[in-house]
C-alpha cells in the first residue's frame, strides 16, 4: 500500500486534473507506478563510480574546510583578513550566501504549493533538502566568526548561572539567532513531513533488511488509508502556511543586520526586500544547478522537463529585476538623501578599490539574467546552467561588496583599511560546499529526489482527459518537438 | 634567577614599598579599603577569611613565587596597603632632559611614569619614552651582572681586576678617558671628575648623539661662555624656529612643549595665542603645529637667518646680509615676519636646530639685537640637558686612532652605533688598552668592551640631575634592582678604591654642595626629606651674565649650486625612539610616527613632487647612494617635505632590536617584525660625517634611485586628508566636517568660528534612554590647538591598561591595538600642507551603536556614563567595532602571549589582560575613577578633576586633555564644552558622544572665506589614499 494517493475530484490541490491542451508536466506517459519504479531504481542499485567519485571530492573539500576552521579555532580570528576596520567580510558574506540559497527551497515547497504550482512537485523535495544544507552551511559562520566559539551558547536566552545577564534582544544578533533556528526547524519539519509518503514505499518495496527498519521507523507507520492521507495533507497545508512568513522574515531579519546599524551603506531601508528578492534569485539559481546535474547525471529528464526549467528561469528574471531595481533605487536614495557619507560609499562601491566586486556583482546578477528573456536561451539547458552558476557568483559577491565595501570606508578616513581574505578563509568557504555537496549526494542516494508521491499528483495518466497516444496528436506535437529537439 | 626572585617583592629599605603577595587580587583588596576601619562584622569576617585563603590559593597557584612571600607581613612596612599604589617623586631617565617623574608602585613594583605635575619643568607631563622607559626595567635581556671578557663574574672579581687595571695605567701615566653623554647629575659628575683627577692624563668626553653642539659652541664664539640657553617659550610672543623639532624632540621636548602650551591658551580669561613660524626641510612634529611653515633647503637655514638678521639689524641688503641666494617669495615673508619681530623685542625667540655654526651665531645675533637675553633666553642660568662637545669627541676617535688612549671608560651610551659614520668601530675601541663599559644591555659596544659593568635602570638608582642651572631634583629608586647591576657612581667609588653606597655619596655631595645653595633656611636634613618628596628644589646663584662679544659676520660662503638630480640627506630623530636608545622597546617601535603614522622601520621620507619625479609610492625600495656608503629604504611620501631632501629616522637598525625576529602571534601566515637582516629599519649613520667639529645630520649630494622592489610599511593610517578623493565626492561632500579648524583673526570676531552650518539632530530614540546619569557623568574635551600629535597620551594608555603589542605584521594587517590613536590630516595642496592631530578614543557615547548591537550584552552603559566593556562576556562577534562610527574598538584576533615572567612585572594590577577573541577599547580609565570614588568617599570628600585623571591626560605635556565631571558646572571639562570651540565629533549621526573637541585655531593673519576656498579646493596630499 505505497504511496498512491486516493483520488477524489477536488479533493486534494495535488489531484487537480491536467489541462489537456498544455505540455504535461512529466513526460514518458508514467503511471503511478512507473514513477516509484523511476525514483527508487536510484536508490535501491549500487551506487555508480560516479557517484563515489563525486562523494570522495565533494567529502574531500569538506574535510579541507574542516581542517582550516580547526586551525582557526585553535590559533583565532587573525588567521582571517579581517581587521580593526573590516571586522567581518568572507564569514558573514558566505553566512548571508548561504542563507539566501536556503530560500528556494522554501519557496517552493510552501509559497508555490500555497500558489497551486503544481510543477514544484519535481523539484521540491530537493530545493528543500537544498534548504537545509545550506542552511546547516550558513549556521556554521555566525558560529566560527565568534572570537571565542566555544560560548556560542550564550546568545541563548534560556535560565542560566551566568548571573543577571540576559541576552540583548535589541540586537539583530539574536533576532537572526531566532529567525534562523526557527526557519531550520521548520524547514526540516516541512521536509520530513513531505518524505514520509515516500518513506513508506521505499519501506514497502524494500527487503527485509537494515533499510526496512529505517525506512519504517521513519515513516512512523504510515498506511496509505484516506484517513492518513487527509491528515497528512491537512498537516502539509499548515506547515505551509508557516514556512510562509519564513521566506520573508528571515532574510528580512538578516538584512536587519546591516540596516540596523549606522554604517552608511548598510543603513538603508530597502535592505528587507532587497534582501528576500536577492535570496530567491540566487536559490532558484541554486535548484536549476544542482536539478541539471542531477537530472543529467539520474536520467530524471522525464521528471525535470524543459518546462521546469523554462518557468525557473522565468521567477529568475523577475527577482533578478527586482534586484537590478533595488541596486538603482539605492544609488537614488543616495543622492537623493543628501547625506555625503551615504553618497561616498556608492561612489565609492562603483569606483573605489572594491569596484571590480561590484561591477562583477552588476554583471552577474543584472546583466546576464537579461539573456534568459529570449526563449532560445531558456530552451538550452547548457546556457541555462552556466547562467545559474553566474548569478550565485554574482549573488555572492554582492553580500561581499555590501559588508566589505561599506566597512572599510566609513566616517573616518583615518581608519579607511583595505582587506584582503587569506587562505583560511577561502578553504573555509570551499568546505562550506564541500559540506553543501557531501550532503547533497547522500541525499540523492538515500532519500528519493523527487517526491514521488507528489509527482504522482500531476501524472496525466488516468486522467478524464484521454491520455496522449503514443503517436502524438498534432496539438502537441510541435510543443514535444521543440522540447526534442533541446534535449538532443 | 632564584636570587633574584627573592628580590622581586621584598621593597627597598629607603622607599618603603611593596607587599608579599604579588597575585592577590586587587579588587577585593579595594574592598578592604572602602570598608571604614574597626567595623569588622559577621559577613565581613567571612569575606576576609574567603579572601585570605583565595589570595594564598592563587598566589600558590603562580607557582613562581617562593612560599614565604604569600604569608603576610610579620612587621607591616610603614605606609603601605596591599593593593594601593605608591608614589615617588623621581627624574625620568628615558633622556637627558630631566623631566619630574612620578613613580607608581604597586606591590613594591612600578608600573607606571607619570609627570610631576608640580615639577617646574615639564610641569606634569611626560613624553612616550620616558612612560615606555618602565618597560627597559623589567626588560629580560638587559645585562644582569657583571662581565669579564664575557664571562659573568662578581662584583666583587670585577673591582679587584679593574682596581689592578687602572692602577698600572696610573703608574704608566697612560691616557684615561670617560665617555659619556651629557652627565646632568652634579654628584655624578663630581664623582667622575674625581675619578679622572687620580690620573695623570684624564679627561671626560661628553657626547650626545643628538647632538646640538653647534648652539653650545656658537655661544662660546659670541658670548664667550659654551652654554645651551633655557629658552622661555613660554614667555615669547612671537617664534621663529628653523630646523628646530622644539616639540618633538630638541633637547627638552616635554618641558618646550609644556611652555608653548602656556603661551597659547584660548580659553582663559585673556586669550592669547603666540605666533609661530617654522622654517624646516621636512615636516617635522612642530611644522605641523607651526601658524606658518615654510619649506627651505637644509643648506638654506643659514640664508634665511642672515636675511632676517639683515632685516632686524637694519642692515638688510648690505654685506654680509646678502639675500641672494633666497627665492623671491621667501624674502617677502621674511620681511613681514622681521617686522613681527621687531614689534616684539624682548617677546620673540628665534631658535636653530642646525649643526650649522655660522647659521647658530646668526641666530644668537639675532635675539641679541631683538634683546632677547635674559627675557626669552637665558645664558645665565643656562640649560645643562645638551653638553655634548662634538670637537672633543672627533679628538677622542683621533687619540683612539692612534693609539693613545690606555683606558676607557663608556657610561650609558653606545658608541659603536651612536657615532655616526662608523667613526668609532669596535676595532678602533679595541685600540684602547682597556675598554669599560657600563651600559644597560648587551650592544654594539659591549662586544668590544673587556669589562661590562652594567649600571642601574633609573628606576633602580640613586641620583640627582641638574637639568637647567639652578634647578636640581633627586632621583630616588622605586624598587630594590631586579638583577646584579650597580649603579655607575658606587662603580667609580670602588675603582678608586673607596667603595661608598650610592646614597651616601649623593648625601654626602648634598650636604657639601647643593645644601649650601639652597633658598631655604631650613635643616639640611628638612630640605633633603622635602626635596626627596617634592622631587626637585630650587637653587641659588648662576652664571654670570655673559654679553655679546662683538665678532664679525662672516660673509657667506658660496653655496654650490645645488645638482638638480642630487638630494640631501637628512637624519631626524623620531618621536619615541630618539637617537636609538630605546630602539629596544615594543612600545616605543609600535608608536605610530606622529606624522607618518608609520611604526616599527625607518623609511625615506620623500615630498610628493620627488616621489613623483622618481617614479615612486609609498613602499617602493630606493637606493640612497653617498659614494662611500649606501642603504636601501622604502620611500614613505611625506607632503610639506623639501623638494630635494630625502630623510631618514635616526636610531634603527641596531642589533638591540634583533629580539623582535619572533615578536607577535604565531601563526604560519605570520611575518616576522624585523627585515631581511634581522633587525628593525636600517641605520642610517654610517652616511653621516663628523665635520668641523659638528656632528652633521645633513649629507649633500646623494642619489636617490629606485630599485623596483617593495616592502609594505606598517602603516596604521593610510588615508591621511579628511577630504575624500575628488573622483569619489558626492556634491560637498568633499571635506568631512569632523575636525574644525579656524584662525585666530575669526575666532577673535567668533568663538564657534570655523563650525560648519549645524545639523538639526533628532532628538528622539528607537529605545528609551535608561540611564539619566543623576550622580557622575564622566566626558573628556580635546584641545586640538594644544594636542601636538606627541603620541605621550598612546604610550600612557599602552602603560596603564596592559595594551599588547602585536609586532609589524599585525600593524600591516591593520590590527594594532592600541586604545588611545592620534588621527592625523593633511589639509592643502601637494606639498603645500596643512597639517591637524586629532587624539581619537572611545567617545563614551550617550546613545552608543555598539551598545545596541552586542547579542550578549558584553557592553553596556553605566550610569555614569561609560560604555563598558564586558570582556567576561564577550563572545567576540565583532559586531560593536563594526557599528563604531569612530573605529576606536580593539579586537584581541590572537593571544597575545605574555610569557616572561620578567617583562609580565610591567602589569598593571588593576586591569585585566584580555584573552583571545575579546573586544577591548578605552574605558576611561575607569579602575582610576573607581579608585577616586572610593578614596572620596574614605575621605568624604567631592571627587575633583585632579582625582580623576586618565592616564592620557596625565601625561599629556600641552595639558590637551580635560577629563571631569560633566554634571559638575564647575569642572574643567564643563567649561572646555560651554566654551565656543567645543563641538563633538560626527554629531549629526546622534551618538552622543562624552568627547567633546575644541576648535583647532592657527594664529594666521589669512581669513575664514580664504581659508574655507583652500579646503573646498583641496585635493589628495599625495596620491596616498589607498
Amino acid at each position: 500500500m505505497g504511496g498512491t494517493p486516493m483520488r477524489r475530484k477536488g479533493a486534494g490541490i495535488m489531484a487537480d486534473a491536467q489541462a489537456p491542451l498544455r505540455t504535461p508536466w512529466i513526460l514518458g506517459e508514467k503511471r503511478p507506478i512507473d514513477v516509484s519504479n523511476d525514483i527508487c531504481a536510484l536508490l535501491e542499485r549500487k551506487p555508480t563510480r560516479l557517484w563515489w567519485a563525486a562523494l570522495l571530492a565533494s567529502s574531500t573539500v569538506l574535510l579541507i574546510g574542516m581542517l582550516a576552521i580547526g586551525y582557526q579555532m585553535a590559533t583565532g580570528i587573525g588567521v582571517w583578513g579581517v581587521n580593526r576596520t573590516v571586522g567581518w567580510a568572507f564569514d558573514i558574506t558566505n553566512f548571508v550566501f548561504w542563507i539566501g540559497i536556503g530560500h528556494a527551497g522554501t519557496l517552493i515547497s510552501a509559497i508555490l504549493f500555497l500558489f497551486r504550482q503544481k510543477w514544484r512537485t519535481s523539484v521540491n523535495r530537493a530545493a528543500e533538502a537544498m534548504t537545509l544544507f545550506a542552511v546547516m552551511c550558513a549556521g556554521l559562520f555566525p558560529l566560527i566568526h565568534m572570537g571565542r566559539p566555544w560560548l556560542f551558547f550564550w546568545i541563548f536566552p534560556y535560565p542560566n548561572y551566568r548571573g543577571p545577564l540576559w541576552v540583548n534582544f535589541r540586537s539583530p544578533l539574536v533576532w537572526d539567532f531566532f529567525a534562523i533556528s526557527t526557519y531550520f526547524t521548520i524547514s526540516a519539519m516541512f521536509w520530513y513531513v513531505g518524505l514520509i509518503p515516500d518513506l513508506a514505499t521505499i519501506r514497502d518495496r524494500a527487503k527485509a533488511g537494515l533499510r526496512k527498519k529505517i525506512m519504517a521507523f521513519f515513516s512512523l507507520g504510515w498506511n496509505g488509508s484516506y484517513r492518513t492521507w487527509i491528515r497528512y495533507e491537512v498537516v502539509y497545508l499548515l506547515l505551509a502556511g508557516l514556512a510562509t512568513p519564513l521566506v520573508v522574515s528571515v532574510h528580512t531579519i538578516v538584512s536587519w543586520d546591516f540596516a540596523t546599524s549606522i554604517i552608511p551603506g548598510w543603513h538603508t531601508t530597502i535592505f528587507p526586500p532587497y534582501f528576500v528578492a536577492g535570496a530567491i534569485f540566487s536559490g532558484f539559481a541554486m535548484v536549476l544547478t544542482l536539478m541539471l546535474i542531477a537530472r543529467k547525471v539520474m536520467g530524471l529528464e522525464d521528471y525535470f522537463t524543459l518546462r521546469h526549467v523554462d518557468a525557473m528561469c522565468k521567477i529568475i528574471i523577475v527577482t533578478g529585476s527586482i534586484v537590478g531595481l533595488a541596486y538603482l533605487t539605492e544609488f537614488f536614495t543616495a543622492a537623493y538623501s543628501g547625506n555625503p557619507y551615504e553618497q561616498f560609499v556608492f561612489l565609492n562601491r562603483a569606483m573605489g578599490p572594491y569596484a571590480w566586486a561590484y561591477w562583477i556583482m552588476v554583471t552577474c546578477n543584472v546583466v546576464s539574467p537579461q539573456l534568459l528573456w529570449f526563449r532560445r536561451v531558456r530552451a538550452n539547458l547548457v546556457a541555462v546552467f552556466a547562467l545559474s552558476i553566474v548569478v550565485n557568483i554574482g549573488m555572492w559577491f554582492e553580500r561581499f561588496v555590501i559588508i566589505v565595501t561599506s566597512l572599510h570606508r566609513d566616517y573616518l578616513p583615518s581608519s579607511w583599511a583595505d582587506y584582503t581574505p587569506t587562505l583560511i578563509e577561502i578553504l573555509t568557504l570551499l568546505g562550506t560546499f564541500g559540506l553543501f555537496f557531501t550532503c547533497f549526494i547522500l541525499f540523492c542516494r538515500f532519500l528519493p529526489v523527487i517526491a514521488i508521491a507528489e509527482v504522482k499528483g500531476v501524472l496525466t495518466h488516468g486522467r478524464s482527459a484521454p491520455p496522449l497516444p503514443h503517436s502524438q496528436s498534432d496539438k502537441t506535437r510541435h510543443a514535444s518537438e521543440a522540447f526534442e529537439e533541446a534535449r538532443t | 634567577m632564584r636570587q633574584h626572585e627573592k628580590h622581586y617583592w621584598r621593597s627597598p629599605d629607603e622607599a618603603s614599598g611593596g607587599s608579599g603577595a604579588h597575585c592577590g587580587d586587587a579588587r577585593d583588596v579595594d574592598a578592604w579599603i572602602e570598608a571604614p576601619p574597626g567595623h569588622v562584622n559577621r559577613r565581613d569576617f567571612l569575606k576576609a577569611a574567603g579572601f585570605a585563603l583565595s589570595a594564598a590559593a592563587t598566589a600558590g597557584g603562580c607557582g613562581k613565587a617562593p612560599e614565604q612571600h604569600v604569608l603576610p607581613y610579620l612587621n607591616h612596612p610603614e605606609g603601605t596597603t596591599p593593593g594601593r599604589a605608591a608614589f615617588y617623586a623621581s627624574v625620568c631617565g628615558a633622556c637627558e632632559a630631566g623631566c619630574g617623574a612620578l613613580v607608581k608602585c604597586r606591590d613594591g613594583r612600578p608600573i607606571k611614569i607619570e609627570g610631576l605635575p608640580e615639577h617646574p619643568l615639564s610641569r606634569g607631563g611626560l613624553c612616550a619614552a620616558g612612560q615606555a622607559a618602565l618597560l627597559g626595567l623589567y626588560d629580560a635581556q638587559r645585562l644582569r651582572g657583571a662581565r669579564i671578557e664575557g664571562r659573568d663574574t662578581p662584583w666583587s672579581g670585577v673591582d679587584q681586576a679593574l682596581r689592578a687595571r687602572f692602577e698600572e695605567v696610573r703608574r704608566a701615566g697612560g691616557a684615561v678617558r670617560v665617555l659619556s653623554r651629557t652627565v646632568t647629575s652634579p654628584t655624578l659628575q663630581a664623582s667622575i671628575d674625581r675619578f679622572l683627577e687620580t690620573f695623570a692624563d684624564g679627561a671626560h668626553v661628553v657626547y650626545d648623539p643628538l647632538s646640538v653642539a653647534a648652539i653650545l659652541d656658537a655661544h662660546g664664539a659670541t658670548h664667550g661662555a659654551r652654554v645651551l640657553p633655557r629658552y622661555r617659550f613660554d614667555r615669547a610672543e612671537v617664534i621663529v624656529s628653523v630646523e628646530a623639532d622644539f616639540l618633538g624632540t630638541w633637547i627638552s621636548p616635554v618641558a618646550f612643549t609644556a611652555a608653548y602650551s602656556a603661551g597659547r591658551r584660548l580659553d582663559d580669561n585673556g586669550p592669547k595665542m603666540s605666533y609661530h613660524v617654522q622654517f624646516e626641510s621636512r615636516m617635522s612634529l612642530t611644522g605641523t603645529k607651526a601658524d606658518e611653515r615654510r619649506r627651505i633647503a637644509p643648506d638654506e637655514a643659514s640664508s634665511v637667518l642672515r636675511a632676517l638678521a639683515g632685516r632686524i639689524t637694519g642692515e638688510a641688503g648690505q654685506s654680509p646680509f646678502s639675500e641672494d641666494s633666497l627665492k623671491a617669495e621667501l624674502r617677502t615673508s621674511l620681511e613681514a615676519l622681521a617686522k613681527r619681530l621687531l614689534d616684539a623685542r624682548g617677546r620673540s625667540l628665534v631658535v636653530c636646530g642646525s649643526q650649522d655654526a655660522e647659521a647658530q651665531r646668526l641666530c644668537n645675533l639675532i635675539n641679541e639685537a631683538l634683546g632677547n637675553y635674559g627675557k626669552t633666553l637665558d645664558i645665565r642660568r643656562p640649560s645643562m640637558q645638551k653638553q655634548g662637545n662634538d670637537a672633543a669627541l672627533a679628538g677622542l676617535l683621533r687619540e683612539l686612532e692612534e693609539g693613545r688612549v690606555a683606558a676607557l671608560v663608556i657610561i650609558g651610551l653606545n658608541p659603536v652605533y651612536e657615532i655616526p659614520g662608523g667613526a668609532c668601530s669596535a676595532e678602533l675601541l679595541r685600540r684602547a688598552g682597556l675598554v669599560v663599559y657600563c651600559g644597560e644591555r648587551e650592544d654594539e659596544t659591549a662586544a668590544a668592551a673587556q669589562f661590562l659593568c652594567p649600571d642601574h635602570h633609573f628606576l633602580e638608582s640613586w641620583l640627582d640631575a641638574e637639568p637647567v642651572s639652578g634647578g636640581v631634583a633627586l632621583r630616588q629608586p622605586a624598587l630594590r634592582p631586579l638583577f646584579q647591576t650597580r649603579s655607575v657612581l658606587e662603580s667609580l667609588h670602588a675603582w678608586m678604591g673607596a667603595p661608598a653606597d650610592a646614597y651616601d655619596t649623593l648625601r654626602a655631595y648634598w650636604r657639601d654642595h647643593v645644601y649650601p645653595r639652597a633658598t631655604t633656611a631650613d635643616s639640611f636634613d628638612t630640605f633633603w626629606n622635602r626635596t626627596l618628596h617634592d622631587g626637585f628644589a630650587r637653587l641659588r646663584g648662576g652664571l654670570a651674565q655673559a654679553s655679546l662679544r662683538d665678532v664679525p659676520v662672516p660673509d657667506p660662503l658660496p653655496v654650490p649650486d645645488p645638482d638638480p638630480a642630487a638630494f640631501t640627506l637628512t637624519a631626524y630623530p623620531k618621536v619615541g625612539l630618539l637617537d636609538g636608545r630605546h630602539a629596544y622597546n615594543p612600545w616605543l617601535q609600535e608608536l605610530p610616527d606622529p606624522v607618518t603614522k608609520v611604526t616599527w622601520d625607518n623609511y625615506a621620507c620623500l615630498s610628493v613632487a620627488a616621489a613623483k619625479r622618481l617614479g615612486v609610492r609609498d613602499g617602493d625600495v630606493v637606493r640612497i647612494d653617498a659614494g662611500d656608503a649606501a642603504l636601501e629604504l622604502p620611500v614613505c611620501v611625506q607632503p610639506g617635505q623639501h623638494d630635494r631632501v630625502v630623510a631618514v629616522a635616526l636610531g634603527y637598525g641596531q642589533t638591540a632590536t634583533a629580539r623582535f625576529a619572533g615578536l607577535g602571534p604565531d601563526w604560519f601566515g605570520k611575518r616576522a617584525s624585523v627585515g631581511e637582516d634581522g633587525l628593525v629599519g636600517k641605520d642610517v649613520g654610517p652616511l653621516l660625517r663628523i665635520e668641523e667639529g659638528l656632528v652633521r645630520y645633513e649629507r649633500r649630494g646623494v642619489t636617490v634611485t629606485p630599485t623596483g622592489t617593495r616592502v609594505e610599511l606598517a602603516c596604521t593610517q593610510t588615508h591621511h586628508t579628511i577630504t575624500v578623493p575628488p573622483r569619489l565626492a558626492p556634491a560637498g561632500g568633499l571635506r568631512r566636517p569632523i575636525l574644525h579648524e579656524t584662525t585666530l583673526g575669526a575666532f577673535a570676531k567668533d568663538p564657534k568660528a570655523g563650525h560648519p552650518h549645524a545639523h538639526h539632530i533628532f532628538e528622539g530614540d528607537l529605545y528609551p534612554d535608561d540611564h539619566p546619569k543623576r550622580g557622575h557623568h564622566w566626558g573628556m574635551a580635546v584641545d586640538l590647538t594644544a594636542c601636538t600629535g606627541c603620541g605621550a597620551c598612546v604610550v600612557a594608555c599602552q602603560a596603564e591598561n596592559n595594551v599588547p603589542v602585536v609586532g609589524r605584521d599585525e600593524v600591516r594587517r591593520k590590527r594594532e591595538m592600541h586604545w588611545l590613536r592620534i588621527d592625523r590630516y593633511y589639509s592643502g595642496e601637494g606639498d603645500d600642507v596643512d597639517v591637524a592631530h586629532q587624539p581619537m578614543m572611545c567617545q563614551h557615547c550617550d546613545n552608543a551603536s555598539c551598545e545596541n548591537v552586542c547579542p550578549v550584552l558584553a557592553t553596556v552603559h553605566t550610569e555614569e556614563g561609560l560604555n563598558a566593556q564586558v570582556y567576561n562576556r564577550c563572545v567576540g562577534t565583532r559586531y560593536c567595532a563594526n557599528n563604531c562610527a569612530y573605529k576606536v574598538r580593539r579586537f584581541n584576533w590572537f593571544t597575545y602571549r605574555h610569557d616572561d615572567p620578567v617583562e609580565n612585572l610591567v602589569l598593571n594590577p588593576d586591569v585585566t589582560v584580555r584573552s583571545r577573541g575579546v573586544m577591548e577599547k578605552c574605558s576611561f580609565c575607569v579602575q582610576r575613577l573607581q579608585e577616586a570614588k572610593i578614596e572620596a568617599k574614605r575621605l568624604g570628600v567631592k571627587v575633583t578633576d585632579a582625582m580623576t585623571q586618565p592616564a592620557c591626560q596625565q601625561s599629556c605635556p600641552a595639558g590637551a586633555i580635560a577629563f571631569g565631571d560633566m554634571n559638575d558646572p564647575e569642572s574643567a571639562v564643563s567649561k572646555r564644552i560651554a566654551s565656543g570651540r567645543a563641538f563633538r565629533v560626527l554629531d549629526e549621526i546622534n551618538q552622543r558622544p562624552s568627547v567633546t573637541y575644541l576648535t583647532l585655531v592657527r594664529n594666521r593673519a589669512s581669513d575664514e572665506a580664504e581659508n574655507h576656498g583652500r579646503d573646498a579646493h583641496a585635493t589628495e596630499g599625495s596620491g596616498h589614499h589607498g
